[in-house]
């Protein structure tokens, strides 16, 4: 099944992050949890995938665990992860800090824990400086408060003396935003970035990592499960679902043409402004999948409003729908014949939304 | 500028307050202000008589206090006539023997004991060997446990158990009689007893009890803020672990270990007044609080209490005062983390 997401891939260029049946299990008492489950997928310079998926879909465990800072104990990973030419997957830890800051570096979804709160924030920025790039105090810091320029923080030089507290939520982010961007990685991992901040402060972020991202051809990883955050500010989107890859397309061909039941269940869930106020929200019945015991087949089938014997016992492949960048993985994608007899049923009895849903 | 005054019962609570131009001055006030203060009074008067035990004009060396010189024995004359005096302002107390020649019956603000020695002199001579041995024990206990449990927390793993293992045995063991073993152990009996022992056995003595549950405070510190984001921020930006260590986590565990610290001060005194007590601690002449509260006891029963109590009460307001500050250093620390 991978051998086709790789013809497809092969087409581009020299992409910069190559990533091939990526697997990452942690062994706990309860079992084995299969988080990343053979996510494969390549990402060029310059470009911005967003990986949308539910709580426990496995996101940010596979953002970390491309970069490798999970934790070795108790985890195992597999596949491979190649970065500008080279495989990173069995570098030691040594040799990852190399890449960590430098090439790739990661924001994280509540800048109100992942700031040190008793080092001054131009310390905070400035320390990658000096260690990743030899600078000197004083040209880190110099640096640094041209960092805060960029990340379009009011009043920079005061808050280059200032702590994590004496800032607002969206500052905060700034900063992090800041610090990442500091010794001008290649890829940025933003891990839910705006999850934690106020609407407006959302729109204001994303608008930041885009205009960083263009300036530096950098390319970015935004990990969200808003479909919403990852529309506006992507090339490409990829959905996970139960630790596997489920549909990966261009943001426009995700959102005009989508394959997977899950990917539609995922968009109609969005409450709609234009809707008559009573109307009911359509969700998605049942829970995440245990990633201990994942279903058998499809393991979104015990939630598809489609799903068909045979998605309950045959695991969906990757399949390559018309473009040829664009995947997916599903026995009845959405408009096949199944799916169509299946949508009118479901139409017929009236709801026209979810049945049962509560 | 109007002065908001806001009365707060809880003190964790209480926000700190930013002070920006403009803004009205709001002044907070915190319940235990007063004793906060009379406990930093004590321990900064007892520092300085301990310190300047020998000069300060408070401190009664020679027999100026008595109206006649005959009814005086100090440390300096060494005179024969031994007369055990209450303090001052101990009315309701007699001198076991009236002092020949009708001189003073009350005497200083504790009282002589047995040799005729101030008490109030030699409990800050006393505080001394107390203060020293306590603060250099948990100084030294303070700093390998800040590094072992540092290193158990942030690595976890085999290091960890190890680590904890050594914690538990040294916890099993019982602390009373390692600290005997180490006195008698480490002292030169072959010197004569009346020569000054050394300190560093029963500090030894005292780190050594001192580690394990201290190592188990900072390890547990350390695990609570090396999973947290910024930790993990700082891996990701290609940060070594001894750099997460001391930069990341150990400014942050510094308040907490300051309260450990004066915690473990308070019962290191208290550790050692008690080793005093048994006749392990530092040889005679210096007095220790231990040693004067133990001179005393055999002449409780005289109606002579104040030997035994006055030093007992010094050690008790000392010990109380430390644990006071203590308190209000955590709930302060307190504060600032439920905000930042």
């Amino acid at each position: 099944m991978n051998t086709r997401i790789q013809a497809a891939t092969r087409q581009i260029d020299g992409p910069l992050l190559k990533v091939t049946d990526l697997r990452t299990h942690f062994r706990t008492e309860r079992g084995l949890v299969r988080s990343v489950d053979g996510v494969s997928f390549s990402l060029d310079r310059g470009k911005a995938l967003g990986i949308v998926g539910e709580s426990g879909s496995g996101k940010t465990v596979l953002s970390r665990s491309i970069m490798g800072l999970l934790p070795s104990r108790n985890t195992e990973r597999s596949g491979s992860v190649i970065f500008e030419g080279a495989e990173i997957i069995d570098r030691s830890l040594k040799e990852r800090r190399k890449i960590w800051g430098r090439e790739m570096s990661m924001i994280f979804q509540d800048p109100m824990t992942s700031l040190n709160p008793v080092m001054r924030v131009g310390k905070q920025i400035s320390e990658g400086l000096s260690i990743h790039l030899g600078m000197d105090k004083q040209n880190a810091r110099e640096t640094a408060l041209k960092l805060l320029y960029d990340v379009r923080i009011p009043e920079p030089e005061k808050r280059l003396d200032q702590y994590a507290f004496e800032l607002s939520g969206g500052m905060r982010q700034r900063v992090m935003i800041a610090i990442a961007l500091a010794c001008g990685p290649t890829i940025l991992f933003a891990d839910e970035p705006t999850t934690a901040l106020d609407v407006t402060v959302q729109a204001q972020i994303l608008e930041l990592i885009g205009d960083q991202r263009r300036d530096r051809n950098m390319s970015v990883i935004l990990v969200t499960h808003d479909l919403g955050v990852v529309a506006g500010h992507t090339d490409e989107i990829a959905v996970m679902y139960g630790g596997k890859l489920v549909e990966k397309a261009p943001t426009r061909t995700l959102f005009a043409n989508m394959k997977m039941p899950y990917t539609e269940a995922l968009l109609r869930s969005i409450p709609n402004i234009e809707d008559p106020s009573h109307t009911r929200l359509n969700v998605i019945t049942g829970r995440p999948p245990d990633l201990v015991n994942p279903p058998q087949g499809c393991r979104f089938s015990p939630r598809c409003e489609y799903v068909q014997p045979k998605c309950v016992t045959e695991e969906p492949p990757l399949l390559t729908a018309e473009h040829l960048d664009h995947v997916y993985a599903c026995w009845y994608p959405v408009g096949s014949p199944v799916y169509r007899e299946k949508r009118a049923q479901l139409d017929r009895q009236g709801s026209g939304a979810t049945v049962g849903a509560v | 500028m109007s002065d908001i005054e806001i009365v707060e019962d809880d003190v964790s609570l209480i926000v700190p307050i930013i002070d920006e131009a403009g803004s009205p001055k709001v002044r907070v006030r915190r319940r235990g202000r007063v004793t906060k203060w009379l406990a930093i009074g004590w321990l900064t008067f007892i520092v300085v008589s301990a310190i300047g035990a020998n000069s300060l004009p408070y401190i009664n060396h020679s027999c100026d206090q008595f109206e006649s010189k005959l009814d005086c024995s100090t440390a300096l004359n060494g005179s024969l006539k031994k007369i055990e005096l209450p303090p001052t302002w101990a009315f309701f107390a007699d001198p076991p023997k009236e002092p020949v020649g009708g001189g003073a019956t009350h005497v200083g603000i504790m009282g002589t004991d047995r040799n005729g020695y101030d008490i109030f002199a030699r409990a800050m001579l006393g505080a001394r060997p107390s203060l020293t041995i306590a603060g250099l024990a948990i100084t030294f206990g303070l700093a390998i446990a800040t590094i072992l449990g540092m290193i158990a927390g942030y690595f976890r793993g085999w290091v960890d158990v190890l680590i904890e293992n050594i914690t538990n045995v040294l916890l099993a063991f019982p602390a009373l009689l390692l600290v005997i073993f180490c006195v008698t152990f480490f002292t030169d009996n072959t010197q004569s007893a009346a020569s000054a022992r050394p300190l560093w056995p029963i500090i030894l003595a005292l780190v050594i009890v001192s580690i394990p549950p201290l190592t188990r405070l900072v390890r547990a510190n350390t695990i609570s803020y090396a999973q947290r984001d910024f930790v993990v921020a700082a891996r990701s930006l290609g940060a070594k672990g001894s750099r997460i260590m001391f930069k990341e986590i150990l400014p942050n565990i510094v308040p907490a270990l300051v309260s450990f610290a004066l915690t473990g001060l308070a019962l290191l005194i208290v550790a050692e007044g008690a080793l005093a007590f048994l006749g392990l601690s530092v040889e005679a002449p210096t007095p220790t609080w231990g040693k004067m509260i133990s001179a005393g006891t055999e002449r409780l029963r005289n109606d002579v209490w104040w030997i035994s109590l006055m030093p007992a009460l010094t050690m008790f307001l000392t010990v109380l005062s430390i644990n006071l500050l203590g308190d209000v250093l955590s709930q302060r620390f307190n504060t600032r983390e439920a905000i930042a």
